[in-house]
């Protein structure tokens, strides 16, 4: 891979086959965990967070007034990252607009939180014992293209 | 008007007016660098002030964000849970 950079407001990266494949399996795997909310997936409780942990009253509220329009944006976001590995030419060129910047970075940040509790990270982020090596590796290299691409957004504005 | 009726009505109002505070908590997976980037960019910042803000929340486990009508935390909550980062809704 080559890092995200950016160049008049638009960031660009060149990911290989492998990497871009499992970027959009994950991006399709947590738009349709995000689809079927509310499930009992733990994960569901870090990419939709309960805004009055102590007021069941008020969460019931803020859910409802909220809830269908964020899971819709999540899942849109995520699915913006599986439309940039759809057909076409290895190691891959993406390119992206300020407005989709901002979604790829809300999109990997959810595939994290998902890979977080997969790999049950304690508040310091380190990995349960046992933890999937090849998971952990994924998502540490996922926390790099965040941060090149979070970079890439801040050397613009 | 006496002098203690005075001061009783200011607590009444200082009640009502308590505002309503937008809290951002510390969690393991946010990367430092967006966070300083989502309070620089939604809430409009200085990046002085942003990175600020973001090591209060790594170093003291929370910050207050925002502050005011409950509506507009409620809004700032949700943009912030959009953003993946893990936000609540609080009197101050």
């Amino acid at each position: 891979m080559i890092p995200f950079a950016s160049t008049g407001g638009v960031c660009t990266a060149i990911f290989t086959q492998d990497e871009g494949t499992i970027l959009a399996s994950l991006a399709g795997q947590v738009a349709e965990l995000i689809e079927q909310a509310p499930t009992g997936d733990p994960a569901l409780g870090r990419l939709l967070p309960h805004a009055y942990p102590d007021d069941p009253a008020a969460q019931a509220e803020f859910r409802r007034l909220t809830g269908g329009d964020l899971t819709a944006r999540k899942a849109a976001n995520a699915r913006v990252i599986v439309e940039a590995f759809g057909a076409g030419h290895w190691p891959r060129e993406v390119v992206l607009e300020p407005s989709d910047a901002v979604r790829w970075a809300r999109a990997l940040t959810d595939i994290r939180l998902v890979l977080a509790d997969r790999l049950d990270l304690d508040d310091d982020g380190m990995p349960a014992d046992g933890a999937d090596e090849a998971m952990l590796a994924v998502y540490n290299w996922l926390g790099g293209v965040q941060d090149s691409l979070v970079r890439a957004l801040d050397a613009e504005d | 008007m006496s002098q203690t009726q005075e001061v009783a009505d200011s607590r009444v109002d200082s009640e009502l007016d308590r505002p309503w505070v937008t809290i951002v908590w510390n969690d393991p997976v946010n990367l430092m660098s967006y966070v300083a980037w989502v309070f620089r960019t939604y809430f409009g910042f200085s990046r002085d002030e942003a990175e600020r803000r973001m090591l209060q929340v790594h170093h003291e486990g929370r910050a207050v964000v925002a502050s005011g009508p409950r509506e507009a935390m409620e809004r700032h909550v949700e943009a912030m849970h959009e953003y993946g980062l893990w936000a609540t809704v609080s009197r101050e």
